[in-house]
């Protein structure tokens, strides 16, 4: 069946050089084989990179920021709230994404279109506005310097409304911070692969969007009744009010109990203090509201304040279970109120709390090993959970200030100015390692080097079923769910929805299928996705292949075979590196892919027009 | 008895469902922009999300302003009589609450209508943060918030099985009033 409904068939170009927007159609052609999200940015980022003969600085005008959700963005089904943010990161040098939450991509489909791109390079610092069916790129110099709420609230003063949604970014993207994020509604981000970066390349501040148009559905009382089969099973599941109640952070008791949690930067895998900054914790001392994206029933987000103590007065939307991790156990600080000020003290500079988190854990770590002297550390020493020291070192990053200017590069500026740290830094293709140690998990290993943004979980997330598994889960078994999870996991961000309630609630994948249908007015079978979304899995590899990618990069940290965590249930486990290179053999072999991990000539043809 | 729909802010976590539920049982759309109750949200300080609907009333300001009497009260509901409207929006402008939307695809004000006394809003809910409750109910809530949030109330932590556990008390005539 053809293409119905689901679209408003425009992508929205700026470029920011000319200050010019102008909406362009969208065609049928385009439309179903990418669907949307990732999949369209894929596609135009890759479009670009050729127009530019596979030459481009990732902070350069010519760098495309593609914005965009996706068909079922806005739609009422559960989490519908989820836009992609794609470019080639200035983190890895290759294809990067991120994907932020809320409402910002809702409304930016009210407008009436797609996708949005940007591309050149403003004057001055501007804003990108897009009021319902005008576009307006708007210098606003005096933005510089701003947090990101902050500068929300200029912006809203200014356009002299309330009723907006605004991406923003702080000092960190301003000041191109390889791993600086784009902010939200205040507590949403799309954290990783330095988008923020991006955007502060490119003089752009926010975007704004206010729409007020119909969301495009074919089968509206067919959606409904899917939804509410759905709705029906996450509300009756024996998880969904502790997930409402606690949301991520129930992940932290979880993780330590097995051993999986980073803990000074990945030395121990278990805390001690795991109970004073665990989920009870939150919720006996520090939740004050739930913060829902567009359409959850889950409200996985918190609100947390601290009442009293040092950081009296913070509040923050978080953490979620990667925030408290990486800027808690991850830097041995057992104070929840710490965790807290740290957490808004990246969302107001703009920068992702897992990187940051690695970085500054790596930093403390090699300054222990002293693979970094005082100096280097501009004199300021800095140890396992020192609060005021770490805050500080944020701050110096996010200002680019003395070691800062260094860290800000990321983990590889930070390993060629230092080779040392090569051993104490987790990272994957310049992408810093989540929230997730994986020497117990060589599935997980493989999901690490084998996503195609760097060391995120976002592309698979196998360690669940590996440690419940253990030794009974065959190679096979093991690669073919890592290929499982990187068909569906990005499904999820081509559509436009959150993975949650599938991964954390089980709620069927099956649903999916129906979903797009009813919206689109198609007969798609959740099979059929599955092959549109490895196709562009194949897409991004082959961007990043034919920007140097191969089988060398696809790797380890020093960390995953060479150190073993010293606590834990796991402690002296290491990933044996024959081990590794076997079941990455396999991984190409079932992808399809050469002993290089490079894609047949016969893939790029699929992408030409 | 009339039933009020109530709205307790401290549950509502933003998710804006019961927007897109009115929307589409009044419109057959899927807009959030077309529903006649909105989420509004503010934060850092207060971090607040309120849903503003229609509060039913019985001496309604929108129906005070309207010049052609198209809005009134009838079996405790606030009724728009489509034909006398003249798409003036005084009513938009009167409400206290800021209840009554408008949109540009429709010149009519959009306002609750109660959904003929099952409210969508109040059906899907996924935090029990919108709810219809008879009239001489209404502040039951506050009143035992008030009495449980009283300021000489005590609290005793203890163990049972190992399990976390706490009592209040109210130490009255202990302290100094």
């Amino acid at each position: 069946m053809s293409l119905k409904s689901g679209y408003f068939k425009k992508r929205l170009h700026a470029d920011l050089s000319e200050g010019s927007a102008k909406r362009l159609p969208l065609e049928d052609t385009f439309i179903e084989k990418y669907i949307g999200g990732r999949g369209f940015g894929a596609k135009l980022v890759w479009d670009n990179l050729k127009a530019h003969s596979f030459k481009l600085d990732p902070l350069g005008p010519e760098n495309l920021l593609v914005v965009a959700p996706g068909p079922l963005t806005g739609v009422y089904l559960p989490a519908s709230g989820k836009t992609s943010f794609v470019s080639i990161s200035p983190a890895t040098g290759l294809y990067g994404d991120s994907s932020i939450g809320g409402r910002f991509g809702v409304e930016l489909r009210q407008t009436g279109v797609d996708v949005l791109s940007v591309i050149g390079r403003a004057p001055e610092l501007s804003i990108i506005f897009i009021d319902n069916s005008e576009t307006k790129i708007i210098p606003m110099p005096e933005l510089k310097g701003k947090s990101c709420l902050e500068a929300e609230g200029l912006i809203k003063e200014r356009l002299g409304t309330h009723t907006v949604h605004i991406a923003v970014i702080g000092v960190a993207g301003e000041n191109n911070v390889k791993f600086a994020c784009v902010n939200a509604d205040w507590g949403r981000n799309a954290g990783r692969t330095g988008t923020g970066a991006v955007m502060g390349s490119k003089n752009l501040k926010a975007i704004v969007v206010r729409g007020y148009r119909d969301i495009p559905v074919y089968d509206v009382p067919g959606l409904v009744a899917e939804t509410e089969k759905a709705c029906k099973y996450l509300e009756e599941h024996k998880y969904f009010k502790m997930w409402q109640q606690e949301g991520l952070m129930n992940v932290i008791e979880y993780a330590n109990e097995k051993g999986i949690l980073p803990v000074h930067n990945f030395k121990d895998s278990v805390f001690t203090k795991h109970d004073q900054i665990n989920g009870a914790t939150m919720l006996d001392h520090y939740k004050i509201g739930d913060s829902a994206c567009f359409s959850c029933p889950m409200c996985c987000s918190n609100i947390c304040l601290v009442k009293n103590g040092k950081y009296t007065g913070t509040v923050v939307e978080g953490p979620e279970y990667e925030s408290c991790a990486m800027l808690g156990p991850n830097l041995g600080i057992d104070n929840f109120a710490a965790i807290l000020s740290a957490n808004r003290l990246c969302d107001e500079l703009g920068m992702d709390t897992i990187s940051a988190g690695n970085i500054v854990g790596a930093v403390i770590e090699g300054y222990e090993k002293g693979i970094l002297s005082l100096a280097d550390l501009d004199g300021r020493e800095i140890t396992w959970g020192d609060e005021d020291a770490i805050l500080d070192l944020i701050q110096r990053i996010a200002q680019r200030e003395g070691i800062g200017d260094i860290l800000a590069d990321g983990s590889r500026r930070i390993i060629e100015t230092w080779p040392e740290m090569d051993k104490v830094i987790l990272h994957v293709k310049g992408l810093e390692q989540s929230a997730y140690d994986s020497r117990p998990s060589i599935s997980m290993r493989l999901a690490y080097a084998t996503s195609d943004i760097g060391a995120h979980h976002t592309r698979a997330w196998t360690i669940a079923k590996e440690m419940e598994e253990g030794q009974n889960w065959s190679d096979d078994e093991k690669v073919d769910t890592v290929i499982y999870h990187q068909k569906l996991r990005p499904l999820f961000d081509m559509l436009g929805v959150c993975r949650l309630p599938w991964i954390e609630l089980g709620l069927s994948e099956r649903h999916y299928e129906n979903f797009y249908n009813y919206v689109t007015g198609k007969e798609s079978t959740l099979e059929q996705l599955l092959e549109l979304s490895n196709d562009v899995y194949d897409l991004t590899r082959l961007i990043n292949v034919r920007l140097g990618t191969s089988r060398k990069d696809d790797s380890l940290p020093y960390k995953a075979w060479a150190t073993p965590p010293l606590t834990g249930p796991n402690a002296g486990r290491v990933i044996d590196r024959d081990d590794f290179q076997k079941l990455l053999s396999l991984y190409y072999e079932k992808r399809g892919w050469d002993e290089d991990g490079i894609p047949p000539a016969a893939v790029e043809k699929k992408f030409e027009d | 008895m009339s039933k009020k729909l109530t709205v307790i802010p401290e549950l509502c976590s933003g998710c804006s469902i019961c927007e897109l539920v009115c929307s589409i049982r009044h419109f057959g759309i899927i807009n959030p922009k077309k529903a006649a109750i909105r989420v509004m949200t503010t934060y850092p300080h207060p971090v607040l999300r309120m849903p503003i609907v229609c509060s039913q009333c019985k001496t309604p300001a929108c129906a005070e302003v309207c010049p052609s009497d198209a809005l009134r009260w009838i079996d405790g509901v606030i009724r728009l009589d489509e034909d006398n409207c003249t798409s003036c929006y005084k009513c938009v402008e009167a409400c206290p609450f800021g209840a009554i939307y408008v949109h540009e695809d429709c010149d009519l004000p959009i306002i609750c209508d109660m959904c003929g006394g099952e409210p969508e809003c109040v059906k899907h809910c996924p935090k029990g943060a919108l709810m219809l409750i008879p009239e001489a109910a209404l502040g039951e809530a506050r009143r035992i918030n008030n009495v449980l949030s009283y300021t000489q109330m005590k609290e005793i932590e203890y163990y049972e099985k190992g399990e976390r556990k706490v009592i209040h008390y109210a130490e009255i005539g202990k302290e100094e009033l």
